[in-house]
């Protein structure tokens, strides 16, 4: 039971791999991520009535092996630093025009060279997944020792080094709350969050580093200024697309950013899409889970939020349902729904009239009751 | 064998001086984690080093932070010897300062 729970976490590294493998054989296989994308929506669809709980020996205590599930979380970051080596090297073969043919390394035939069509493949592949692994930055972002600094490394490498601080001090202290960006408020989309969202905890950070330096007595332009450092963690990845690809390279680069920063907002967005906390402890009810089978072993238990927020301290495989806010379905089908907007805030309603009438307190009920969806559907606080 | 392989598996203990309550505290584990199992109601929100709510001040001994506490304490806090007992090991047997009837006031 031990080695079963611990090796149901793998889903993410294997897919990551065999995403690698996709871009490094080419032409169609070049699609592997996307591919997967979509096998792994139909999965979650098809087994979000099965439910699990944490699981636990006769004694009380975790299945989860820690050394084992911080070595995958580490070694996830040279796996996603390979993921943008391959698109890098494809981008190289199709801005010099090398010559689509067969070749063969040790016995396995791989494509030499890539059409454009693939390198679109490719380069989606990437974005997609390195999204998807933004989960590993998360659950890092709350071990402070050696895993915060692979926290913002991996983050790094999508351009979001500045997250893994405003996660920890600005989105688990404001949650729920108008201070915290990573909430989204009733009638928002999901596209607008994604820009406010990161613009506000890249914000958020900005002035944090800029009171630490001022309280220090040093200037903003200092190698002490995390939140500049972090940016500066991203430049490798600049470095290396604008020298396989150059101007190809650049925007490929800035696909795999914005898909994958859209992925890690989005898991912000349905994570707490509408639900409001006045003044006073963080509660299970200020967080939706998502804790059908897949998501949860998928997404490493991220789904557990409203225990997650809680318990912030806690492993990801030590997480529980405590019967918080819960939409029903798993992240790969409630993502597709929050694509289309109307479908969403259609789906998402009677959630929230549920949580207005069996979750809030009073005081959330009446800031609930001051949302008004205008025509266009964005979301207004009534004077 | 080289000391940085030689890990310190001998428990410390914290005493809070208004109230008389003396506990150990075990490696890798947070004061603050190690009173919440001992039944002590100390003042806490967050557990993960942002909301400053578990402060408490150290007379005596020393504590290794796990996060940089300057982000949530005022930097008279850090002088006068305030910690943050979520983020917080113990290296040595410790004597702390915590008002445990905020919990109580606020309530």
């Amino acid at each position: 039971m031990k080695f079963y729970v611990n090796l149901r976490y793998l889903i993410v590294p294997i897919s990551s791999l065999v995403t690698i493998l996709g871009i490094l054989f080419g032409s169609i296989y070049a699609w592997t991520g996307v591919f997967l994308f979509g096998i792994y929506t139909i999965i979650d669809t098809a087994t979000k009535d099965i439910h699990l709980r944490a699981e636990k020996d006769e004694a009380g205590n975790s299945y989860g092996i820690k050394l084992f599930q911080y070595l995958v979380m580490y070694v996830m970051l040279p796996v996603f630093i390979a993921i943008q080596a391959a698109v890098a090297w494809r981008l190289y073969q199709y801005t010099s025009g090398v010559q689509l043919e067969a070749l063969y390394f040790g016995g396995i035939a791989y494509q030499n060279g890539i059409s454009g069509l693939n390198l679109v493949g490719a380069v989606i592949s990437a974005a997609l997944w390195a999204g998807l692994g933004i989960i590993y930055g998360h659950e890092l972002s709350h071990n402070k020792k050696e895993g915060f600094l692979v926290s913002r490394l991996i983050m790094a490498l999508s351009g979001a080094s500045h997250f893994t601080y405003a996660h920890v001090y600005n989105h688990h202290l404001d949650l729920g709350h108008e201070d915290d960006p990573a909430t989204a408020p009733r009638g928002r989309n999901v596209y607008l969050h994604t820009w406010l969202s990161h613009a506000g905890q890249s914000k958020f950070s900005y002035d944090m580093e800029k009171k630490k330096l001022k309280n220090r007595g040093k200037s903003f332009i200092n190698i002490d200024n995390r939140w500049l450092l972090g940016y500066l963690y991203s430049l490798p990845s600049i470095f290396l697309f604008v020298w396989s690809g150059g101007v190809v390279g650049l925007l490929a680069l800035s696909v795999i950013w914005i898909l994958s920063n859209f992925l890690l907002e989005a898991l912000n967005f349905m994570g707490h899409y509408g639900l409001i906390r006045k003044e006073g402890p963080v509660e299970h009810r200020h967080s939706w889970d998502n804790d059908s089978v897949f998501t949860s072993w998928f997404f490493i238990e991220i789904g557990r939020q409203c225990d997650h927020h809680v318990r912030g301290e806690t492993y990801f495989w030590e997480l529980d349902d405590v019967g918080g806010p819960n939409y029903g379905i798993g992240y790969f089908s409630l993502f597709v729904l929050t694509l289309i907007p109307s479908l969403f805030r259609k789906y998402v309603q009677k959630h929230l009239d549920n949580w207005d009438k069996n979750y809030a307190t009073d005081e959330e009920r009446l800031i609930a009751s001051k949302f008004n969806i205008n025509k266009t559907g964005e979301a207004s606080l009534a004077s | 064998m080289l000391k940085i392989f030689k890990k310190n598996k001998i428990p410390k203990r914290a005493a809070l001086l208004q109230s008389n309550i003396d506990f150990e505290v075990l490696p890798r584990t947070t004061l603050l984690s190690s009173a919440l199992s001992e039944g002590i109601d100390w003042p806490h929100r967050c557990k993960v080093g942002s909301c400053g709510t578990c402060k408490c001040r150290v007379v005596s001994g020393k504590v290794k932070p796990n996060i940089d506490f300057s982000y949530t304490l005022k930097q008279e806090e850090l002088d006068k010897g305030f910690i943050l007992a979520c983020q917080s090991e113990l290296i040595s047997d410790i004597e702390v300062e915590i008002n445990l009837n905020k919990n109580k006031e606020r309530k």
